[in-house]
């Protein structure tokens, strides 16, 4: 019995003291923030048929479809050319915000706003990659995704960096300025009745607004320091659950792909991965397609390999080591659906979902290589006069990540 | 949370395992591999702000920094967020999972918890892949510029995406979702005479006709001359030969599906849908 209350107590103290995962939580943020801004770069000259008020799901289409099932979406508040254009222009500042680390908690909050703005317009053109995109959005507004590898870092380091040498830190004014135009924009629509349609999304803009304001207010005087702790202490809880629901909800995924598939004849009998490969929607490489299911036993390989490590993966959670081959096996495979059947931003949400069990000291020793390789290209691009070059500067370990 | 536990043998910072790092400090330093190696975190040019304040006490956080006053209000947060975690992801695996007992007695609930913001689908090639290629085609009447009516012969729109799609490797979701998926919604929402089920089926059939106006008007040379009055619709379902190294034989003819004739709104004939 005092094991159990100590173990409790422990369990308490730690999901409480910190945000857990702060390189997992960072390394999702950079990954689903940048799809998004991928994807909507990439449809950028596709925009009006996809999202605009005169495309083919028209605006009075998706309105009629949103009055019946409340999803949110802010791109159905005016029929006006300017105002999609608006969001559209928007929903890609929002998500470049995010992946680099900007003002986090409004950033992801514009993020998922523009993540369900564009999918809940027009529910009938996304995939798979939508629907991770759509529910990662959400949850990544309930967590501290900006501990490590983001602008906010840099510059809490900095004030902190200052405060130690003595320095009089200037006083953020970005901050109250960001939350007050937010506040005007949340007035406004709950004002003009743009809320009224589904409480969920609303509900959940406020208080993160109403968070931010208490946020800010406890933390400019020494006597609220309890209040301020305690505001601490929920956030951290906050992170915590949402990252278990993050992880939670990628086991699921894999759990239904896989224990679905295990009742398919076509993946009983092997054949299944041919099919996709040979469908017109999904194959833009027919003389790949054709060299990969040139063998039947290759193929029945892949196909019970899938199975099998999507039905395996939730359980080898338990084991750090199989794990992390399987999540490489995972990464692999999505990497390679994502040419192989046109699908690279399904793919990159995929990889991203699987990334959060990716373990610290690889996501930290990823972080490493992806600084020196931005100071030796700052220090290429910044070179006014030709600067001595450092001896450790090799372009081998060069990676194409930067946060 | 153990899914993610620190590896033993990786670089540690001094305050333990990073996981439990306390998120109000500067980023830890990393054992320096290199003389300018710096944190990722850090801004390149600033080494000066790698080191810790060492005179700023380490701010308290936790329950522990609390007043029992305050512990109960963590306390209430953390039952708080624990049950509506639990709840939500009972919720969307009983979404998921095959028709239950649970799911028919609480099937309205479920549907209330995860309708419309958490609705998923992880099943694209389960239990058993698509099979079969399923083309979208369309003719059209079309009014001429001279007075007279022409019909068009069959465009199809299904082989220009998987045209647009070959060598591609971003596929835009308007050459591999926008009618695919239509044609899915319009199937899922039509009886097999054709007739529209609910709200749904209505707008399944507008969304369908916009798309192959639409369409028509970009690409088909009649169609851009004339104003399009009608359109016909049908699908074509091929079966996907099976590998040459299997001895199973299915059909190669083509299966038609034939659609009604539909009259165009007057936007639509306009070209107004783009």
């Amino acid at each position: 019995m005092n094991r159990l209350s100590l173990t409790l107590s422990r369990g308490v103290a730690r999901v409480t003291e910190a945000a857990l995962g702060p390189y997992q939580s960072a390394v999702i943020r950079i990954g689903f923030a940048g799809t998004w801004m991928l994807f909507l770069l990439r449809e950028f000259p596709h925009r009006q048929e996809l999202y605009g008020p005169t495309g083919p799901w028209g605006w009075n289409l998706a309105k009629e479809l949103t009055a019946d099932n409340h999803a949110f979406t802010a791109l159905l508040w005016s029929d006006g050319r300017l105002w999609f254009e608006c969001c559209y222009a928007l929903a890609i500042l929002a998500s470049a915000a995010l992946l680099l680390g900007w003002r986090t908690r409004t950033a992801s909050v514009l993020f998922m706003v523009g993540v369900l703005s564009l999918q809940n317009r027009s529910v009938f053109i996304g995939d798979g990659g939508d629907n991770v995109l759509h529910l990662m959005a959400i949850y990544l507004v309930f967590t501290r995704c900006g501990q490590v590898w983001s602008l906010d870092a840099r510059r809490a380091a900095h004030g902190a960096a200052a405060r130690a040498r003595g320095e009089r830190v200037p006083a953020d004014r970005t901050g109250p300025l960001l939350w007050a135009v937010s506040g005007l924009a949340l007035g406004a629509a709950t004002l003009t009745g743009r809320f009224d349609n589904g409480w969920l999304i609303p509900a959940l803009l406020w208080t993160a607004w109403a968070g931010l304001g208490l946020w800010w207010a406890v933390g400019r005087r020494a006597a609220w320091e309890q209040p301020r702790i305690l505001l601490d202490v929920i956030a951290n809880i906050l992170h915590n659950g949402a990252l278990a629901v993050i992880m939670a909800e990628a086991c699921l995924i894999y759990a239904t792909a896989g224990w679905y598939k295990v009742q398919g004849s076509r993946w009983q009998d092997g054949t299944a991965v041919y099919y996709p490969l040979h469908l017109d929607y999904f194959s833009p490489w027919p003389a790949l397609a054709d060299l990969m299911s040139s063998s039947g036993t290759i193929l029945m390989l892949v196909a019970y390999g899938t199975v099998m490590v999507q039905v395996a993966f939730p359980f080898t959670l338990f084991n750090r080591r199989v794990k992390n081959v399987l999540l490489a096996l995972m990464m692999v495979e999505h990497a390679v659906i994502a040419v192989v059947l046109g699908l690279p931003f399904f793919s990159l949400a995929m990889i991203t979902a699987d990334a959060v069990f990716l373990p610290t000291s690889f996501l930290r020793r990823l972080g490493d290589l992806a600084a020196r390789a931005r100071g030796r290209l700052a220090r290429r691009v910044g070179r006014t006069v030709p600067a001595q070059r450092s001896p450790e500067e090799s372009p081998t370990d060069r990676v194409g990540f930067t946060a | 949370m153990d899914a993610y536990d620190e590896d033993p043998r990786g670089p540690q910072g001094p305050d333990g395992s990073a996981g439990t790092r306390l998120p109000e400090e500067p980023p830890a330093p990393p054992p320096p591999p290199g003389p300018t190696a710096a944190p990722a975190t850090e801004a390149a040019p600033a080494p000066e702000a790698a080191p810790a304040p060492e005179a700023a006490p380490a701010p308290r956080t936790g329950v522990a920094a609390l007043s029992p006053r305050y512990q109960v209000g963590a306390a209430l947060a953390l039952a708080v967020v624990a049950v509506a975690a639990c709840v939500h992801l009972l919720m969307v695996f009983l979404s998921l999972a095959p028709a239950n007992t649970v799911t028919k007695q609480h099937g309205k609930a479920i549907e209330e918890w995860v309708y419309p913001e958490f609705e998923q689908n992880w099943k694209l090639f389960a239990p058993n892949p698509l099979q079969q290629n399923i083309a979208v085609q369309v003719r059209a009447e079309v009014r001429m510029r001279d007075g007279g009516l022409r019909t068009t012969g069959w465009t199809d729109l299904s082989a220009q995406d998987g045209a647009a799609i070959d060598g591609n490797l971003a596929p835009s979701h308007t050459q591999q979702n926008l009618l695919r998926r239509a044609w899915d919604f319009f199937s899922a929402t039509h009886g097999t005479d054709n007739r529209p089920v609910g709200l749904r089926g209505s707008l399944s059939e507008q969304y369908l006709r916009r798309i192959v106006v639409m369409r028509l008007y970009q690409d088909d040379p009649t169609s851009r001359e004339g104003v399009i009055q009608r359109v016909q619709i049908r699908s074509s379902t091929t079966n996907v030969q099976p590998p040459p190294w299997s001895r199973e034989r299915v059909s190669d003819k083509p299966v038609y599906r034939l659609l009604p004739w539909w009259s165009l709104s007057s936007d639509e004939a306009a070209g107004g849908v783009r």
